[in-house]
């Protein structure tokens, strides 16, 4: 049985071509430092060169889809980019009033696609997913935190922030709670879901030895990627979803 | 603080705005553009089908209506011919049937004649041959104006019977 940097270490084919990142005697990466006009930036390499990857591939698959469009039979890339895009202009149009949610519509489709992406781009072996790093989803969640407050005050003004009262004064703890809850349930849960996955598909490559891994062993961490693809597609809804209930929540009349 | 280094989570907060700008030019405004029009194309197909089936349906009436009455023009055409043919039908019989009758009375009226001629002939003929009869049997006993009187008389008596 293999620990999980041991089979990280094996799987990594690209360390010996690019060297995005180095790591520290005690197996960690060294973060890239950043001194920009006296201020001192951190950023952890690996989640930022998968973001790249991701983005770069949403930006390819948005252009291949929205290249050469045809009105009247869409084909291909572009059924898929429609399904997706309508899919979910639908969702925000069933949960909230279609004036007020016109404006989100970008920001969640965006949220879906590019947790789809990371999620997907996480299996395969050597890549990881930038939603496997708090980082990242605490990033999307405070996006829809914002849009919430933005979207909450645009629509009721200094009365929007009355939903912590309600319905009596002595409920502003529990409201209180409930309120920073949004960010961080959203956050953790696209977080473990992903980290989770990918930590489950190293243990089960590492758990046999290379001989049992010959006669099947690997059969156990493929039915692990098949779940994961499942779990991916979920959990990208999953946030889109709660994003539109919790904006057309803060917009919605009482 | 090991998992949050201090700018990680600006970056990706950063990179998503950036993605979403990059996507909403890119994507989202042709697309929108595109499902709208479709939307806008199809309305627009149903509204001229559904104009061009009102239009069918007032055509489908217009006709309906022209082969109506056409259709009652020519019953009353079939209706005229046949009773101008039963009228000449009715004509025709009648005619016949006084072409029949005026023969069949001409032929009356022939045969009458031919039966008063023949009577009169054999009248006479009796006459003459009961005269030739009588005075061959009597020879003379009674004198011939007697004897032509009574002959008269008798042929007179035979012609009544005989009509």
């Amino acid at each position: 049985m293999l620990s999980m940097a041991e089979v990280e270490e094996r799987l990594d084919i690209w360390g010996n071509v690019f060297h995005f990142w180095e790591l520290d005697e005690h197996g960690h990466q060294i973060l890239w430092n950043l001194n920009i006009g006296g201020m001192h930036f951190e950023f952890i390499p690996k989640v930022m060169v998968m973001t790249w990857l991701t983005m770069i591939l949403v930006a390819l698959f948005a252009i291949v889809a929205t290249r050469n469009m045809d009105m009247r039979r869409p084909r291909g890339v572009q059924n898929v980019f429609e399904m997706m895009f309508e899919g979910i202009r639908n969702l925000v149009n069933q949960n909230m009033d279609p004036q007020k949610g016109a404006g989100i519509i970008g920001v969640v489709i965006t949220f879906f696609i590019f947790i789809l992406f990371s999620n997907i781009l996480g299996l395969v072996p050597t890549l990881s997913s930038p939603t496997a790093n708090p980082n990242t989803t605490f990033a999307l969640s405070l996006t829809t935190f914002a849009l919430m407050y933005y979207y909450g005050l645009k629509y009721k003004g200094a009365g929007y922030f009355k939903h912590f009262v309600t319905p009596y004064v002595f409920f502003l703890p529990i409201n209180l709670i409930e309120e920073f809850s949004k960010p961080v349930t959203l956050a953790f849960r696209l977080y473990g879901n992903i980290y989770g996955g990918e930590v489950m598909l190293i243990v089960l490559l590492g758990l046999f030895g290379m001989w049992a891994d010959l006669l099947g062993g690997f059969i156990a961490s493929v039915v692990w990627l098949a779940f994961s693809i499942f779990v991916g597609c979920i959990q990208a809804f999953i946030f889109t979803m709660l994003s539109i209930v919790y904006i057309s929540i803060a917009t919605a009349d009482h | 603080m090991e998992n949050f280094p201090n700018a990680t989570l600006l970056a990706q907060v950063f990179h998503f705005i950036l993605l979403l700008i990059f996507l909403k030019f890119v994507a989202y405004k042709p697309l929108t553009k595109l499902l709208s029009d479709r939307q806008k194309l199809i309305a627009d197909s149903i509204a001229a089908a559904e104009q061009e089936r009102e239009q069918a349906e007032q055509y489908k009436a217009e006709f309906e209506a022209e082969l109506r009455r056409a259709r009652e023009h020519a019953q009353e055409i079939i209706q005229k011919a046949t009773k101008a043919g039963e009228e000449q039908a009715v004509e025709i019989i009648e005619s016949a049937k006084e072409e029949a009758k005026r023969l069949k009375d001409s032929a009356l009226v022939e045969i009458q004649r031919e039966k008063d001629k023949a009577v009169a002939e054999m009248r006479d003929q009796a006459a003459s041959l009961a005269i030739l009869v009588a005075g061959k049997i009597l020879e003379r006993q009674i004198d011939d104006n007697i004897q032509h009187e009574l002959v008269q008389e008798f042929v007179k008596e035979a012609g009544e019977l005989l009509c």
